[in-house]
């Protein structure tokens, strides 16, 4: 489904992603982890157009996306929810809703994703008439999750959803992410910090370090990978 | 108290007027981040096009002297607004927007200079097609007035043209503030000054939602503009006079906030009017300013400003 191709991209002087290939495929979760620094949000911002890369391809269901401009890509079914939250802290809980669903099939399935998107983080029910700047950082990220998923996208491009929150709602968002996972069989490319977590999950796994991707397997075969376990793990 | 309660209509009449045209300004400044210093040769630019409309166009000849000027002014506003679509697809767009999201200012000194291009060229060229003759939009309404009362052997008098003047500017912010609030274009324009990067990422076109913002704004500018010359005579460098009060408006209603910028341009009407009671004419300006910096010392984020980081 995203297929990206020796993709080199950085800022103006300093470049920070070296030739990173991966593949996501339909249905799968994909879990890239790494360091700070690592690579891992220009990754995601280059999918998303807001970087150019100065090498490398990415496509998107056979679509080449670097001749797709940026705003564009959202309608070919790829939903960001971005590092940080950035959710639109002036609007309601309900219109950051609508927001993601600008899309053409986010439009159209709205009635029945509002039902699903409440169903799984009944907070944003509760809480849709409030302005999103007044959320906590937990509701926050529950609420670009769930702006993600009323694009109805077909990749949903998760960066660190953990970032910046206490571990028990983390855990939390972990634990919700897991059951959209299995209900709606979504396609999702995860970026992560806590690796243990990202990679108990994932069925495929990319490690990135500084800019290179130096390991790839499934879940099973990066878990025994020794590297791993020593610089992530700690075991 | 009857010149108390006459200048306080006043100052609301003119507060009205001076509202909308602060509206247009905070939209631009809202959504986009850009501070346009051509925005009182905008208005300058809709007060001839609404002369011209109504006295060379033919709308005096279709609707006469009465109704007349008010339709020339509000078309007006399509008019100004497709010369800011314009002049934001041409000049603005170049140095503003997710061109400039990455640079260090994001291209607010090129704004500056670009911007104060404009004005020039604006306030000279204008010089040049239209004179330095004084022009105005003469109604009858202009020089006959209602009158409220007598109640409590007090009346007040309402200039008819400046009555009509304030319900036009109402009605006018009313469907802003309904499109701003409830139409999707509205939330999309929201979303992008809230966090371009972010709106992008929601498929919003977010040079196209400045686009949207600056041609608005340029439109309600204009007709607030051809609103206050049904009352006072301009001249191609009137923008000059217009702007500052514009910008002091928009920062008392709080930077970012539409709403606000009407309420900011609503307290300098007030005090302008108001100060005429106690001061002579000539010091109304500084009158304004005086009240303007009471206000930001004591609640620097303007009346509606928010006190937090944009993200």
């Amino acid at each position: 489904m995203l297929r990206i191709e020796g993709l080199s991209a950085g800022y103006s002087a300093k470049p920070v992603l070296n030739g990173v290939s991966i593949n996501v495929d339909a249905g799968q979760f994909v879990a890239i982890v790494g360091p700070n620094g690592a690579g891992k949000t220009t990754l995601f911002k280059t999918i998303s157009g807001i970087l150019r890369p100065s090498g490398g391809g990415i496509f998107f269901n056979g679509v080449d996306l670097l001749a797709v401009p940026p705003a564009q890509r959202a309608h070919l079914g790829i939903a960001h929810v971005p590092e940080g939250r950035q959710v639109f802290p002036s609007l309601t809980v309900m219109e950051n809703l609508e927001m993601g669903a600008m899309t053409e099939s986010g439009r159209r399935d709205w009635a029945a994703n509002i039902e699903r998107i409440f169903a799984w983080l009944p907070v944003l029910a509760e809480r849709r008439s409030q302005f999103a700047g007044t959320l906590s950082g937990g509701q926050q990220q529950m609420l670009a999750i769930g702006r993600g998923l009323a694009s109805s996208p077909k990749l949903l491009m998760l960066d660190e959803p953990s970032m910046g929150l206490a571990p028990s709602t983390a855990d939390f968002v972990f634990e919700r992410l897991i059951e959209i996972r299995r209900q709606s069989g979504l396609t999702m490319l995860l970026v992560e910090q806590r690796v243990a977590e990202a990679l108990e999950s994932a069925d495929h796994g990319y490690v990135l370090e500084a800019g290179r991707v130096v390991l790839e397997g499934n879940n099973e075969t990066l878990r025994a990978d020794d590297r791993v376990r020593k610089a992530y793990l700690g075991m | 108290m009857e010149g108390f309660l006459q200048a306080l209509a006043a100052g609301l009449l003119i507060g009205a007027v001076y509202g909308l045209m602060c509206v247009g300004l905070g939209l631009i400044f809202g959504v986009m981040r850009v501070i346009n210093f051509a925005h009182g040769d905008f208005m300058m630019l809709g007060m001839y096009v609404a002369f011209y409309l109504f006295t060379a166009a033919g709308v005096q000849a279709v609707f006469g002297n009465a109704v007349g000027p008010f339709i020339a002014i509000l078309l007006a506003g399509p008019v100004l607004a497709l010369f800011g679509y314009v002049v934001h697809l041409t000049l603005i767009s170049h140095v503003s927007g997710t061109r400039t999201a990455s640079l260090e200012g994001e291209g607010h000194y090129a704004q500056l200079i670009l911007t104060l291009g404009i004005a020039l060229i604006l306030q000279n060229g204008g010089l040049i097609i239209f004179g330095s003759v004084l022009a105005s939009i003469r109604t009858p309404l202009s020089s006959s007035a209602w009158e409220l009362g007598p109640v409590f052997d007090m009346s007040i008098f309402i200039n008819k043209a400046r009555g009509i003047d304030a319900v036009v500017s109402l009605l006018i912010m009313t469907l802003l503030s309904l499109l701003i609030t409830r139409s999707r274009i509205g939330k999309s324009l929201r979303a992008a000054a809230d966090n371009p990067t972010a709106a992008t990422y929601m498929g919003i076109d977010v040079d196209r939602a400045h686009r949207t913002a600056f041609a608005l704004g340029s439109g309600i500018t204009a007709i607030a503009g051809g609103l206050l010359a049904t009352n006072y005579p301009f001249h191609p460098f009137v923008g000059l006079e217009y702007v500052i009060v514009m910008y002091a408006g928009v920062v008392l209603g709080g930077m970012g906030s539409i709403i606000g910028a009407f309420w900011g341009g609503m307290t300098i009407g007030l005090v302008q009017q108001m100060s005429t009671l106690i001061l002579p004419t000539q010091l109304q300006n500084a009158a304004i300013f005086v009240v303007f910096l009471l206000i930001i010392f004591f609640r620097p984020q303007g009346f509606f400003g928010r006190m937090v980081e944009r993200t």
